[in-house]
């Protein structure tokens, strides 16, 4: 395998409040292939977005990432000055969000905002720039596009919204996408239609993306690999079949035992006890510990990552790969 | 339980249309053609519903289907714009004075985001005790007591009364939603996607909840939710809708093994499954129409793969196709040979 796109190492993003510190990304690693998806997957709090976030600076303050390196095509993106970040961001690695309509200008033409960001990091004539932006609108199946560059953010459905910030995405033919929980506000056929349109693009482009969301059922779906974030961690990644089928991580396991799809009809759902931990206040060594039947005293360590080939796992008690 | 042969709750025939109210001068504008009527959005059409003592119905849709709309007349909270709600076989508007209220009462709903629908400002012991102290169900001395006993219901310590909403968690907070409901003692509960906005691990939580406290308490619930799997899950019964209209109603096994509208199909086709791995998400075409102005005949047909003249001209009407099963397509009405492959024959079983 030749270098990763992108490779993240023990990255920590600390939010120093006068509560304390909140440790929201607390030593995270992984890597992304070309053409590769991987998928984010964590409950809320859990750090995902935040580890997203810091990958293009785009932290409010007081968040600040404090330790570790993040190289995309062998430059640290941390190290950057903040002339060769913008330079980066939006053009080399483009982001979208949960929620079109806050992060479109409600009071700008989609084709103006277009335009804007085809010229913020080429220099074209505006006509180049908006026959590249209607080009980006039919790429990604928004129908008669050229009359639409005209329209507003509010004339245009939830899913065709979507397809607006995919476009946008796209315009610079990025490297890496991260995507946020971009279908979560999306109904099921809608969100079915986003999902085609991003699995084509990503093999046809060769992209690497990392897909952000709560889901395990559209991760299993589109994603290569996986990584299962709980309080700031990443406490199991691999590939699909490996985090999903042989889950070594209890919380992992519980996560997939508790959706209604893993129980038979009727009968009450396998539950995590409890609740995640408050991020200012969470529990010493592995956080997952005081939900975890498999805890013991061990658990107050903080506990290395185990891994084979194509997996790893932080846990003192990982459960049997047969499973 | 016992189950009697006149439904506990009944929409009959049941229309609800919005408009903008228009002032005076918006009036004098229609009239001299100066200005457009106000559009008219049909959030349900001529939808009838039933629901047994006992049974737990799954209403399923998308956005915008109507779903909500149906959920809330049931509940009382909307009049519908034609149509009766019947409970126990009566009318519920012909109902004056105080049976009008202890019939009100006897339905209670619970919504989506627990935190816009707590008072922020208020303790969760006022929260949960105002209605049946209210109500005269219990005095000063007795909503004490009767709130630590929802609390621990729903799960929750009684001390937790003092507390306010903030201090809880989302899950947290829905155990109140569920408390405050359940404080007036209704037999019918609506479960307004109740749980869409939890996460997974706290979400099996709530669910086994209301599965405990239907076996305990003999309610009957109406789970609205845009989520198949979770539907299935919990219901004996599943109705699905687009577009303010019900498309298909079947117990909960058929409407898997056999869902019969295209509509159902391509909704099952769509769940995002962790069994399904580097699937193609095939589609199906199109966006969901705007209820302002929706499509003639089947509501589905402009995204329908089987769609054919008829379907673009005359609204389909539920047809029974076995017991329990009744779906509202034309395609039924073809004879077997022109019919497209069944879904059951078309897929594995899952």
């Amino acid at each position: 395998m030749t270098a990763p796109l992108l490779e993240v190492d023990n990255l920590q993003t600390h939010f120093e409040t006068l509560a304390g510190v909140v440790k929201a990304v607390d030593g995270v690693s992984f890597t992304v292939a070309r053409g590769e998806v991987l998928g984010l997957v964590g409950e809320s709090g859990s750090g995902k977005s935040i580890t997203g976030f810091s990958l293009l600076g785009l932290l409010d303050a007081p968040g600040r990432v404090v330790g570790g390196a993040v190289r995309f095509n062998g430059e640290d993106l941390l190290a950057l000055d903040a002339k060769r970040q913008r330079q980066i961001r939006g053009n080399r690695i483009a982001m979208i969000f949960q929620d079109p309509m806050m992060t479109l200008n409600p009071v700008l033409s989609i084709g103006t905002q277009m335009v804007e960001t085809v010229r913020a990091h080429d220099t074209v004539s505006r006509a180049e720039a908006r026959r590249r932006s209607r080009d980006a609108l039919g790429k990604v199946g928004i129908p008669s596009p050229e009359e639409r560059l005209d329209a507003y953010p509010h004339e245009f459905s939830g899913g065709m919204r979507q397809r607006v910030a995919i476009a946008i995405a796209l315009l610079h033919g990025p490297d890496l996408i991260i995507a946020d929980e971009p279908t979560t506000a999306l109904d099921v056929t809608i969100q079915s239609q986003i999902l085609a349109q991003v699995q084509q693009l990503c093999s046809e482009l060769g992209m690497g993306l990392i897909w952000i969301s709560h889901d395990l059922g559209v991760v299993a779906g589109l994603a290569h690999k996986v990584a299962v974030m709980y309080a700031g961690r990443i406490v199991e990644q691999g590939t699909v079949v490996d985090v999903l089928d042989r889950s070594r991580h209890p919380y992992t396991r519980g996560l997939i035992a508790s959706t209604p799809m893993a129980n038979q009809r009727g009968v009450p759902l396998h539950q995590i006890p409890g609740s995640a931990p408050s991020p200012l206040d969470r529990p010493e060594g592995c956080s997952f510990h005081p939900r975890c039947s498999r805890a013991s005293d061990a658990c107050v360590k903080v506990p290395e990552i185990s891994r084979t080939r194509n997996h790893e796992w932080r846990c003192f008690h990982p459960l049997g790969a047969d499973i | 339980m016992t189950t009697s042969r006149t439904p506990l709750a009944q929409a009959v025939n049941i229309s609800k249309r919005f408009q903008k109210k228009t002032d005076f001068a918006e009036r004098a504008a229609i009239a001299l053609g100066a200005m457009r009527k106000p559009p008219v959005v049909h959030a349900l059409d001529d939808v009838s519903l039933d629901i047994r003592q006992g049974e737990v119905v799954g209403l399923v849709g998308e956005s915008g289907c109507g779903k909500s709309t149906l959920g809330r007349i049931m509940a009382g909270m909307l009049a519908p714009t034609e149509g009766i709600v019947l409970r126990d076989g009566a009318d519920v508007a012909g109902l004056k004075g105080r049976k009008a209220r202890a019939m009100r009462l006897r339905t209670q709903i619970i919504f989506q985001d627990p935190m816009s629908s707590l008072n922020p400002r208020r303790r969760v012991g006022d929260i949960i005790g105002e209605a049946p102290r209210f109500h005269g169900l219990v005095d000063k001395a007795g909503q004490e007591k009767l709130v630590a006993e929802l609390l621990e219901t729903v799960g929750l310590q009684p001390e937790m009364a003092q507390r306010f909403p903030h201090q809880f968690s989302g899950g947290q907070r829905q155990r109140i939603g569920i408390a405050r409901a359940l404080a007036v003692k209704p037999d019918f509960l609506v479960c307004d996607e109740s749980i869409a906005a939890l996460d997974v691990s706290i979400q099996a939580q709530i669910i086994n909840l209301f599965m405990e406290l239907r076996e305990r308490l003999g309610l009957t619930l109406l789970f609205i939710s845009h989520d198949l799997s979770v539907v299935q899950h919990i219901s004996d019964r599943v109705v699905i809708m687009y577009l303010g209209r019900v498309v298909e109603t079947a117990p909960v096994d058929r409407i898997f093994e056999a869902p019969n509208h295209p509509y159902t199909q391509a909704l099952l086709d769509e769940i995002p499954r962790i069994d399904r791995r580097n699937r193609s998400f095939a589609t199906i075409r199109g966006e969901i129409p705007s209820p302002v102005n929706p499509p003639k005949g089947c509501h589905f047909h402009p995204r329908c793969l089987h769609a054919f003249d008829r379907c673009r001209t005359e609204r389909p009407q539920l047809k029974r196709l076995q017991a329990g099963h009744e779906s509202a397509c034309h395609l039924n009405d073809l004879p077997p040979s022109q019919q497209p492959l069944k879904w059951e024959e078309n897929n594995e079983m899952l």
